[in-house]
Order: structure tokens, then sequence, then C-alpha cells
């Protein structure tokens, strides 16, 4: 029997090398989305604090930012906007890049940085792997419904990401401020007369104006004081072994090994389509600091260059919990740490109670 | 020990350890409820933590104690609530402080003191007994000091300051006269009583045991970061 070896090769490659390479361009070549992340978004007034740069995921940052990327990045409070000098910026190591600073006078903060627009070449597998894993689902069935995912890509991606932060008890009207980027988050109440529980709509702004039928995520992960993150260890082994990579949504020259799974989760949490007006109505389920993401993508058709453009846009902060007699009593506030009042009061009557019998006794 | 022998103190000193543990709990919800309450939030957290903080309340009835009349009782606790207002307004708008349980560990020792003079100590150990009133001023000013320690681990933000201050000291005062009330009548009450000597030495025992323990425990907090 003559063995058919091409059909043989066809099926090993379709049915081992393809998914393995899959597997590889997604561990490798996922993209880096950009956010900027406060230790807590609750500050006092002129406390200094740090604002990183995290270029990953929320939990874990990848890659600096170099200064010539930055197109503006900037502190709005009371009515001004204050550009950050570029010098200021450090990077902390080759992963996070910082800003430290004076939080200054009470009041609800915003801060955004703008990147320019990248170009980047994909394959088209690498293209539709990104696609799906970076929730970019529209332009992945667009390709599929007009049968194009065998193309290769060349994209112009951007990002454009915000804050808003709580310094001191004074709230003020800078939180809803269109800091005028290319695509940006704009909320439609001040986060933080928001509370756990409740929900927070967001306008979602391209070129100034709504972007209906977008896709939104929107996650959340716990106060950063509630538990501590790792953030700077970066370096895990597979099996023992580590590996390193570069990423194509950020070509600086880096060499780091990382646990995939974990590092590029793009698509958790509450998934969200905008309205007509561009709204999303987030959920804040309970105490956290909240983040959203998109990434718009659009079909070049007048470039010899570009097939595709992408905006891509974050906007962090925090909510915690209402604070009234709804939802406190003092008496809790002893019960966090050790035995409550009564506790205490029982055990020194009791104390008292024996003590008293035995000089009774005595006497 | 005349009454009682150094097993028995040491058995009733291991059983009140564990309730030391809640004195003085500054809580994150106490520093929630700061944030967003008001200059009200800072009147309720300063009763509550009066209320609520033992070792003061512990001195407070060990100074009653050894007083017979309502004059001597209002003059102690002014002389006492001066001291405290004192420090507590003072150290906290000039931001001074100290490592929590080294002022908590001074505070017990005023309860142990406290204890101790109450039983005649001082007279047993052919020891002068220090100028009562002086004493319980001093003991203000440390007691003040405690109370602005623990007002300065919130985070009390710029605005407002000296009427947050004021706010948590008006607070403190109230929960000092709230407390006062319940232990002046039980003592008015109690020495009409004919167990009334058993019931003296018992209660300030307690204040000696209570004092001891309360110094262990900040010390042991201050050693092992608790």
């Amino acid at each position: 029997m003559k063995l058919n070896t091409s059909v043989i090769s066809k099926e090993f490659k379709n049915k081992f090398c393809k998914p393995f390479f899959m597997l590889l361009a997604f561990m490798f070549l996922c993209s880096h989305d950009l956010y900027l992340k406060m230790e807590t978004y609750f500050l006092q007034p002129n406390q200094e604090v740090t604002l990183s740069l995290y270029n990953g995921t929320f939990e874990n940052s990848e890659n600096i930012i170099t200064r010539d990327r930055m197109l503006d990045a900037s502190i709005l409070a009371h009515g001004k906007r204050e550009a950050i000098n570029p010098n200021q910026w450090q990077d902390q190591d080759s992963t996070i890049t910082q800003l430290t600073f004076n939080a200054g006078e009470a009041g609800t903060y915003v801060a955004g940085v703008s990147t320019k627009a990248r170009n980047i070449a994909l394959a088209a597998e690498e293209f539709n792997s990104y696609l799906e894993h970076d929730g970019v689902l529209d332009m992945l069935e667009y390709r599929t419904n007009h049968n194009l995912l065998d193309q290769d890509a060349v994209e112009s991606y951007q990002k454009h990401v915000k804050v808003i932060y709580q310094v001191g008890d004074t709230k003020t009207n800078d939180w809803n401020t269109v800091f005028s980027y290319p695509i940006e988050f704009v909320p439609q109440t001040n986060p933080y007369e928001k509370y756990s529980g409740e929900k927070l709509e967001v306008q979602l702004l391209s070129d100034g104006k709504p972007l209906p039928n977008q896709l939104v995520f929107a996650d959340y992960i716990k106060s950063a004081h509630a538990h501590t993150h790792n953030d700077h260890s970066h370096k895990h082994e597979h099996g023992g072994e580590a590996h390193s990579h570069e990423h194509p949504h950020d070509d600086e020259e880096h060499d780091h090994t990382h646990e995939p799974q974990e590092a590029h989760t793009h698509t958790s949490g509450q998934q969200l389509r905008t309205n007509a007006q561009g709204m999303v109505m987030v959920d804040l389920p309970e105490d956290g600091i909240y983040y959203l993401r998109t990434i718009h993508m659009i079909n070049v058709t007048d470039s010899d260059e570009l097939t595709h453009q992408s905006k891509w846009a974050t906007l962090t902060f925090e909510i915690t919990h209402k604070h009234d007699s709804s939802t406190h009593t003092h008496e809790e506030h002893h019960h966090e740490d050790g035995i409550p009042t009564w506790g205490f009061i029982l055990g020194s009557l009791l104390i008292i109670g024996v003590l008293f019998l035995v000089f009774r006794k005595k006497n | 020990m005349k009454y009682i022998n150094l097993k028995q103190g040491l058995s009733l000193l291991l059983l009140f350890v564990p309730l030391l543990g809640v004195a003085h709990d500054v809580t994150s919800a106490d520093q929630e409820l700061l944030r967003n309450g008001g200059l009200w939030a800072y009147i309720q957290v300063g009763a509550t933590h009066m209320l609520t903080g033992y070792d003061h309340l512990l001195f407070l009835a060990g100074a009653v104690f050894y007083l017979n009349s309502f004059k001597d009782i209002l003059k102690f606790i002014t002389v006492f609530t001066i001291g405290h207002c004192i420090t507590l307004i003072g150290a906290t708008y000039t931001a001074i402080t100290a490592n929590e349980h080294l002022v908590d560990a001074v505070i017990a020792l005023s309860v142990l003191y406290k204890g101790i003079e109450n039983l005649d100590g001082f007279k047993k150990m052919n020891v002068k007994s220090p100028n009562l009133l002086l004493m319980v001023g001093i003991f203000g000013l440390i007691h003040g000091f405690g109370l602005s320690t623990r007002l300065q681990s919130f985070d009390n933000g710029q605005e407002q300051f000296l009427a947050k201050i004021l706010c948590f000291n008006l607070g403190v005062e109230a929960g000092q006269v709230l407390a006062l009330i319940p232990i002046v009548l039980i003592l008015t009450l109690s020495r009409k009583h004919n167990q009334f000597p058993a019931f003296y030495k018992a209660v300030n025992w307690y204040l000696v045991l209570a004092g001891i323990g309360l110094f262990m425990f900040q010390l042991y907090g201050y050693f092992h970061g608790h």
C-alpha cells in the first residue's frame, strides 16, 4: 500500500501545526492596552502621588511608553488643564512608566495621555487572533462575512487614556471635560458621586462625536489597599524554562518573560455596546478600581500602505461604598479587628464579678 | 498580694488579655466615614472613640472612684479635660505624633497607676503618693496625645483642618460625658451598699490587671508590628 505523503503532511499541518502556531501567535502577538493606574484614586490634598502608565493589561505592565510617543499628557482640575512636562516621567523599570507629583488642592481631577499613531503589519492569522482576543469582534465578524480572513493587515493604531481621581472631600466639575482626543470616554456623572451597587453612564466619543454601536469592556479589581499586587514581578517561568518575545503593538525592543494566560486578558468583565448616543451603562457591583476599554477599528480603503486603523481608549476610576447610617453602624467598626464591644464589657464584668466574690469572701 | 495570690492574679490577667485587642480600633470604615461625612462625622468618630476607647474610660472610672463629692469629681474631670484638650488640639494641629503603641502603653500605665493609688499601693510601699490633681492633669495630657495620635492616623486632608480637630475634640467630650453618667451613677449607688469595700477592691484590682494587660498588649504590638 502506497502512502500518500502529501495528504499526511497536510493532515499533520492542519491538526497539529496550525493550532500550535495559532497558540504561539496568541501567546506572543497579543496587543497591549494602555491604562493610567494609581495605588488609590482617593488622595489627600498635597500628598505625593504616583501615576503609572500600564502598557499591557490592567494587572501587568509589559512595556514602557517612550516620551516621543506622547502627543498629550495633561492633568485637569479646577477648570485648568496643565501639560505634564515630559521630563517628569520616569521609567521605573523596563515595563512601567511613572509620574510622581503633588496631588494639589481638593477636587475631582482628570489626567489623560494620548499617543501617536503607529503602524504594524500582521499576517492574516495573527491579525484574526488578535481581533478575537482583544475583543475587536465587529471587525472579525466583518472579515468572516466578507471572506477576508486570509488577508494580511497593516494597521495604524493609537491609544488615548484617561483617569479620574478624587483629592480630598470636595467634588469639582472637571470630570466630564472632553479632552478632544481622537477617542475618549466621558462619564455622565462624577464617578466619585457614585457608589458600589449603582450604575454609571459613560459616553464614548470619537473625534468629539458620540460613537454608536461600539463594543466596550468594563471590569474592575478590588481596591489596591485591600490587597497587595505584585506589580513588578513580570518574570515567570513556564515549566521552569523562561521565554522571551516581542509584542507587535509596541515595538520598543524588550525582552521579558510572562504568563500568557494571565497577562493577556483583555475582554473580561462586562461586555457592553454603545447606543445611538454613544452611551453605555456600567454596573458598579462592588468597591474597586474600575477600568473601561474599547478598540474602535475601521477598514482603510484610501491608503496604499494601510488596511486598517484603530483607536484605543481606556478610562480608570475607583468606586467605594456609600457611608451613611444605612450601611454602617459604629458597632461594626469595632467588629473588624477583634472582639466586639459587648465582649469587652461582658469580659470586664465577669472579671470584676469574680474579684468581687473573692474579696467579699475574704472580708 | 494581700488578698489574692500571684497565681490567681496571673490567671485573671491571662483571661483578660484577649479582650484588650478591642481598645482603640481605627478602622477603614471610620476613615471612610470621615472622608465623606464632613465635620459631623468627626464629632461622631470622636464620641465613638471615647466610648470604645476603654483605656480612657478605665482611667476615668479609676479617677472618679477615689472621689466622694460631686465637686471633686467635677474638679478632676475638668483638669483631665483641659489636659487632653491641650495635647489633642495642639499635637494634631502641629502634626506632632509618636508611635501609637508606645503612647497607648503609657496610657495603660496611667490605668495601672490609678488602680494602685486607689488601693493605697503607694502607702503600702512606703512611697509618698504624688499630688492627685497634678497626676490627673499630666495623664490628661498623655491621653490627649493618644487621642491626637489616633486622629492623625486618619487621612484628614487640609480643608477645615482646625474645625475637624475641634469637632473630634467635641465628640470626645460628648463621649466622655456619656460614659461618666453611668460610671458616677453606679459608684454613687454602690457606696451606699454594705459590700462597697469588696466592690471597691474588685474594681481597682481589675484596673491594675487591665493596666498591666493593656501595657503588655501595646508593647507586644510595638515589637511585633501589630
